[in-house]
């Protein structure tokens, strides 16, 4: 203790609202904080939206099915409102869509059974009519599937339970016809890793494997789910497959043979959809970062870590959620709902990170200009030479001096400072903020000031001063301070206000709002009093 | 024995000659204070009362004399080398002031004629306080001629010149013509001064015939050429007084002797501190409002040293042009680097008490013990906690508690009224109130705080506002081995507070965070609950409800017991160590100190005593009070106060000392390491035990050992030996040897001690056991007497 630190160095202490006490619960996980940084836009007045799908190549446009239209949307565009193409060649509710692997067509089924294949590739005009129109089904049509690794099959399947594949290049008849479902087929999906395998879900509680390759007719692994089955699709390995039925998502491991390997219950109403998600950082190990997306009717959207088998993040929306959608490049999140809301949502990526990935791919086969390797050696006839070394950067091992930390002070700080009290809580009442008016007002109070404030104000600014003891007076934040305050201006300046009519009607209102916080305070009483009892006889057990 | 936390500011200051050292005026001593580091490097003892003033001889460097002056009535010599006295002149009546002419002025003039060396000083005779002259070097007796009286001590100043010197007189100022040639017989000629307010200071010019003073209004007078007709003028006044009618005489009052007369105004309240600089361009000034002002003199023009913080009392100038000294009202000592006007160290002393019960009726102003560190936390008055070594006598650092500046001259709105320290001292609590403003916009706020382990200081970790709604918390105390501690308010309830860990994730990186939490809440029939304490191991609370105890599980929050009534309201609360027995303390009209026996529920013994702190050892089942005496006893113990040390079991006493001014005083066993600081004959003491007093000085002893052993401190810096005398007597006066004890322990001493029947009917006749006892244990000293001498 060569020196002590002075004590008496000048300090500015800023007024400041109250700290209010902290959430017990946790802070946000990174994780919830990637899932809750989608910046979310509507895509309103639509009929509900079954069926949402993102096209795998870039620049990654969404199609939507929404009663008998299916819009396509490009999610770079702002106003996202109107689709870049809609497809109105639909006599039926069309129920699933599908892009092939190369985003250039576009399966779609409808509820009268006829599957159309269109061409989303070139113009919109040219999609206006189908390439292809598949009519086998004779029940409506549910789910309308092009595998990930072939291009001219389509997979279709409804609530006549059988499940067609389709060759679309060849002709209008399906190529195989699987019968083993005893219900309405709702769901599928295609393999990642073989282009011969998918799996297709239906009511009748049962998840099928099957193999085009064998034609008889017999699943290769049959899982049942328990409860009817409303989505099903592969992880990303192509050895998992989650199935959504009920109010829950369950995880089946197909190299096993269809072994149950977890199930998740965080629903509470029927899961509708699932599909696979990415955490979209550029973080080097890949194991770690796919998740599982679910949405309910219940409104909520969850992220469920199948690795960890925990529930990452959960969101609500405020109506039932039909269909979800992740864009291969993690920046678009799309969420359709029974009421014709499609919640979009899209992560700000950082301009740098995509320039500047694209400029160092075009310098691999450029030479460095000379400019940039060499450092530039200012002389004093420069002007810039006066300015060398002022943004220079610290090395590692530099020993850094910080500039004392500047003292942010906001307005009515600079006129406590100068002790123009009375113009401080002015300001603070014109505010907006109930606690910086509070926070000045016991500084004022502390500085014996308040009450001399109070009696000079004039009949406009005591005005503002009612309305914000008529709001805030019975917050129980607040009350302790206000409600005395209000007593004090009301004895203080019963003449001003018995004058104007204007405050009269303020103080009609105060009065109001006073008599309806002694109405509740009695019921919680009431309350307490019935309460209270109970809790003695079962404390006494 | 060591003692500490003396006033370092009830007089000026003086620089040595090689500005290396700081003389500082500490109580009856002078402490030496190394100018470079700012801890104290020696001291002067010998004062058997409160130096007054210190003046250093000047020399080349390697001398090194001072004088000192004191109120118990002597002068004494020193060498500040060694240090040690030289001569002492004992003049027999307290010195409030001394100034020595010769030792300024020109040097050839001193070294010319080193024939003696004459002092002014003022002296009591009885009656009043009377300027006089002293002859240092041949000291017979203080000159008959008195200079001038006053009702009260007035500080003598002189010039820098030496020629000239003045005191403050009400509304005057006296102001002499020192002779150039001192002798017993030479005599001062004399002016006065007139201004319409009472002058509180006056400061003269280094080269002009100038004066300054500064009144209880906060102007400043500057009289320019006083003296010109009666000073200079050789042949009298007489036929000058006519041809001055007609000049022009600005600002000068009643035809006083001056040129002129010119006021300035900056300071709010009353000027404490006027100084010229060397050069006589500027003059220092400075008040309660805790702001150094630099005025130019030729134009006036101002420049600040604002925000010190407190009120202002003397500044000195060192023969170091570029160093200067400030003493403050709270008992520092800055370092000012005198061009830039820059405090660059400072000495500190313990801050002085607070001046808070009129404004507060529930302020305690206790200070809070650090036992394991040795450490005393007490209230400053900037609204935070001074953290004081009590071995080292230094202020270590302070905690902000209030986010407030304090301004010395504002009303008192916001005050830290509680402070308290966990056992191990890793933990703080504080309670700060903000006075409402006619009834409005009162706040409490409880603050905990966690000591940083790496940097060894406080940081705020949970605020709570309002914890018992706008109800005053009486006592704040924590769990001896668990972070949990309780508050408990007048309005009726406690509450068990907490600290939870939390994890935060930030950036990556897993912040651990804790805060504290309410645990419960309990209360018991609405009863004012003044003060809480955990036992030993931290299995039961207790909490005092008005005039009753009661006992609480603190985990489960579940009543236990409720234990005994005492007649007026319970104010304190401690377990006696580790042992099955409580102590209560109540005040009021029938005060009493209570011991419980928790084992029966009961009351064990108690005695009708106005307790004023209590503190128990962790380890065994003593424990020491401080017992205030009433008024009648004062005589016959010496002092107002008494410290008693008890073994719970028993009623009487094992150890007793008389102290002054225990009001507002408190009392700690300090335990610990204590192998670094502090040896009692050479191995490590068990328990120490600290008495601070209401104005926050300190001692530290040992409270089982009767002889007052030698206790060395080792400092960091310097070893610093307080040899042989038993200095506690020197400071409270001589302590009664009365030892009431139980029987045992009497006939172990009396063998010990020479004449023990002199001490067995000391004591107030309330605490002396019955003479049918004691009757005995006479014939049996005297018997063991006997046989000492036979073998």
């Amino acid at each position: 203790m060569a020196e002590p630190p002075h004590s008496s160095q000048p300090k500015t202490f800023p007024v400041k609202p109250k700290q209010k006490p902290k959430p017990r619960t946790q802070n946000q996980t990174p994780e919830s904080k990637y899932w809750s940084s989608f910046k979310n836009t509507q895509i309103q007045n639509l009929i509900s939206v079954p069926s949402l799908t993102f096209s795998p190549s870039s620049p990654h446009s969404f199609a939507a099915a929404h009663s008998a239209t299916v819009s396509i949307y490009k999610p770079q565009n702002d106003p996202l409102d109107s689709p870049t193409t809609t497809i109105n060649s639909f006599k039926d509710v069309v129920s699933s869509v599908s892009f092939r692997s190369d985003g250039r067509l576009l399966a779609a089924g409808d509820l009268s059974g006829l599957v159309q294949v269109f061409d989303v590739g070139g113009s919109s005009a040219a999609a206006r009519s189908a390439l292809r129109r598949l009519r086998s089904h004779v029940r409506p049509v549910r789910f309308v599937h092009y595998p990930k690794l072939h291009r001219l099959r389509v997979i279709s399947a409804g609530d006549d339970a059988l499940v067609k594949v389709w060759d679309v290049a060849a002709g209008d008849s399906p190529v195989t016809e699987l019968r083993g479902h005893k219900d309405y087929v709702r769901c599928g999906d295609s393999s990642p890793v073989n282009a011969d395998t998918f799996i297709t879900g239906s009511y009748d509680h049962t998840v099928k494997l099957w193999d085009v390759r064998v034609g008889d007719s017999k699943p290769a692994i049959e899982m049942n789910h328990g409860n009817p089955v409303e989505d099903v699709v592969f992880l990303p390995a192509g050895g998992i497959v989650a199935t959504a039925g009920g109010n829950s998502v369950k995880f089946w491991d197909l190299i096993a043979g269809g072994k149950l390997v977890c199930s998740m219950e965080g629903h509470n109403k029927t899961v509708t959809s699932l599909c696979v998600g990415r955490i979209g950082k550029s973080s080097d190990d890949d194991l770690n970062q796919f998740r599982v997306l679910s949405v309910g009717l219940d409104g909520y959207m969850k992220v469920f870590d199948y690795a960890s088998m925990k529930i990452t993040h959960s969101m609500r929306f405020p109506a039932p959620l039909l269909s979800v959608a992740y864009s291969p490049d993690c920046k678009t999140r799309v969420i359709g709902t029974s009421n014709g809301i499609i919640y979009v949502g899209k992560k700000k990526m950082k301009e740098e990170e995509i320039v500047g990935g694209a400029s160092e791919k075009s310098l691999f086969w450029r030479i460095r200009p000379l400019e940039n390797t060499e450092k530039k050696v200012f002389r004093p006839s420069h002007f810039r030479y006066f300015q060398r070394g002022q943004s220079e950067k610290p090395s590692e091992g530099d020993y850094l001096i910080m500039r004392p930390k500047k003292v942010k002070l906001g307005e009515h700080d600079k006129l406590l400072k100068k002790f123009r009290h009375g113009e401080a809580l002015v300001l603070v009442l014109e505010g907006r903020h109930p606690g910086n008016v509070v926070a000045v007002m016991e500084e004022l109070v502390s500085r014996k000031k308040l009450m001399m404030c109070i009696s000079n104000l004039d009949a406009e600014k005591l005005e503002l001063l009612l309305v914000f003891l008529r709001k805030y007076c019975t917050v129980p934040r607040y009350s302790g301070l206000l409600m005395g305050l209000t007593k004090k201006v009301l004895e203080m300046r019963v003449d001003e206000i018995r004058g104007s009519e204007a405050l009269r009607a303020h103080i009609r209102n105060l009065k109001r709002s006073v008599e309806e916080e002694l109405k509740i305070q009695q019921s919680l009483q009431e309350i307490q009093g019935i309460i209270s009892p109970l809790l003695k006889i079962a404390g006494r057990r | 024995m060591i003692r500490g936390g003396q006033n370092y500011v009830s007089s000026p200051p003086a620089f040595s000659n090689d500005c290396k050292r700081v003389l500082v005026c500490t109580g009856n001593t002078v402490s030496v204070f190394s100018t470079s580091t700012g801890l104290q490097v020696s001291s002067l003892e010998g004062h058997t009362a409160p130096v007054t003033s210190i003046l250093v001889v000047p020399a080349t460097d390697v001398f090194c004399y001072c004088w000192t002056s004191s109120f118990d009535g002597t002068i004494r010599y020193w060498d500040l080398s060694v240090p040690e006295m030289v001569k002492k002149l004992d003049l027999g009546m307290p010195v409030s002031s001394m100034v020595i002419p010769s030792f300024l002025g020109s040097p050839e003039e001193t070294n010319a004629k080193t024939s003696s060396v004459f002092a002014y000083v003022s002296v009591h005779d009885g009656k009043a306080w009377q300027i006089r002259k002293c002859n240092l070097t041949n000291y017979q007796k203080v000159g008959k001629l008195v200079l001038k009286e006053t009702e009260r001590p007035e500080p003598l100043i002189i010039s820098p010149s030496g020629n000239y010197l003045g005191i403050k007189d009400k509304c005057k100022l006296h102001i002499w013509k020192l002779p150039r040639v001192e002798s017993d017989l030479a005599v001062a000629k004399k002016i006065t001064l007139h201004h319409t307010k009472n002058i509180t200071i006056l400061a003269f010019h280094p080269t002009e015939r100038t004066v300054a003073a500064g009144d209880v209004t906060g102007r400043i007078l500057i009289w320019r050429g006083f003296g010109t007709q009666k000073f200079l003028d050789p042949s009298g006044s007489n036929n000058r007084i006519s041809m001055n009618d007609g000049e022009d005489k600005p600002g000068v009052r009643q035809n006083d002797d001056a040129e002129s007369c010119s006021v300035w105004h900056w300071h709010s309240a009353a000027v404490s501190l006027l100084s010229f600089s060397p050069d006589g361009a500027y003059l220092y000034s400075g008040g309660k409002e805790g702001v150094l002002v630099l005025w130019q003199l030729d134009s006036g023009k101002k420049n600040f040293l604002p925000r010190i913080g407190s009120p202002l009392l003397y500044f000195i100038e060192s023969p170091d042009p570029s160093l200067s000294l400030i003493s403050c009202a709270d008992n520092q000592i800055h370092m000012l680097k005198t061009p830039s006007m820059e405090i660059m160290r400072s000495i500190s002393g313990i801050k002085p008490p607070l001046s808070y019960q009129e404004v507060c009726e529930n302020f305690s102003g206790k200070a809070a013990f650090d036992c394991t560190s040795g450490l005393v936390a007490v209230q400053t008055e900037n609204y935070g906690i001074q953290f004081y070594s009590l071995f080292a006598n230094r202020g270590v650092y302070e905690v902000q508690v209030c986010e407030r500046n304090h301004q010395p001259v504002d009303d008192v709105t916001v005050l830290v009224t509680l402070v308290e320290l966990s056992v191990d001292g890793s933990t703080m609590g504080t309670v700060e109130v903000k006075l409402p403003e006619e009834g409005i916009g009162g706040v409490v706020c409880l603050k905990f705080w966690e000591l940083d382990s790496d940097t060894k200081r406080f940081s705020v970790s949970t605020v709570i506002y309002e914890p018992h709604r706008d109800v005053d918390i009486s006592a704040v105390a924590f769990h001896p081995t668990r972070r949990m501690a309780v508050s408990t308010s007048y309005g009726g309830d406690f509450k068990i507070w907490v600290c939870k860990e939390r994890d935060i994730q930030q950036k990556g990186q897993r912040l651990q965070n804790s805060g504290w939490m309410c645990h419960a809440v309990g209360s018991y029939k609405n009863k004012a609950m003044r003060a809480a304490t955990f036992s030993a191991d931290g299995s039961v609370l207790a909490v005092a409800a008005d005039t009753v105890i009661t006992l609480w599980d603190p985990d489960k929050n579940v009543l236990m017991a409720v234990v005994g009534e005492t007649p007026t309201p319970i104010v304190s609360l401690a377990f006696a160590g580790k042992s099955e027995y409580l102590l209560s303390i109540s005040h009021g009209l029938k005060p009493q100190l209570s011991v419980w026996s928790m084992s029966k529920l009961a009351m064990a013994w108690s005695y009708r005593l106005h307790v004023e702190a209590v503190c128990s050892t962790i380890d065994s089942s003593y424990f020491a009070i401080l017992a205030l005496l009433p008024e009648s006893n004062e005589r016959a113990f010496k002092g107002n106060g008494i410290i008693l040390l008890f073994n719970a079991t028993d009623p009487i006493p094992v150890a007793s000392m008389s102290v002054m001014k225990p009001k507002g005083g408190a009392l700690a066993f300090l335990k610990g390491d204590l192998s670094e600081q502090a040896v009692i004959d050479g191995k490590t003491p068990q328990t120490l035990l600290v008495y601070i007093n209401g104005d926050r000085e300190y001692v530290i002893f040992n409270p089982y050992d009767k002889e007052g052993h030698k206790l060395s401190v080792i400092r960091q810096d310097v070893a610093l030996e307080e040899t042989g005398q038993f200095g506690y007597s020197s400071i409270y006066g001589e302590l009664p040897k009365f030892d009431l004890q139980k029987e045992k322990t009497l006939s172990v001493m009396s063998s010990a001690s020479e004449r023990p029947w002199e001490t067995i009917f000391n004591g107030s006749s309330h605490m002396l056991p019955p003479l049918t006892k004691l009757c005995s244990v006479f014939l049996e000293s005297l018997l063991e007497k006997r046989t000492a001498v036979a073998e």
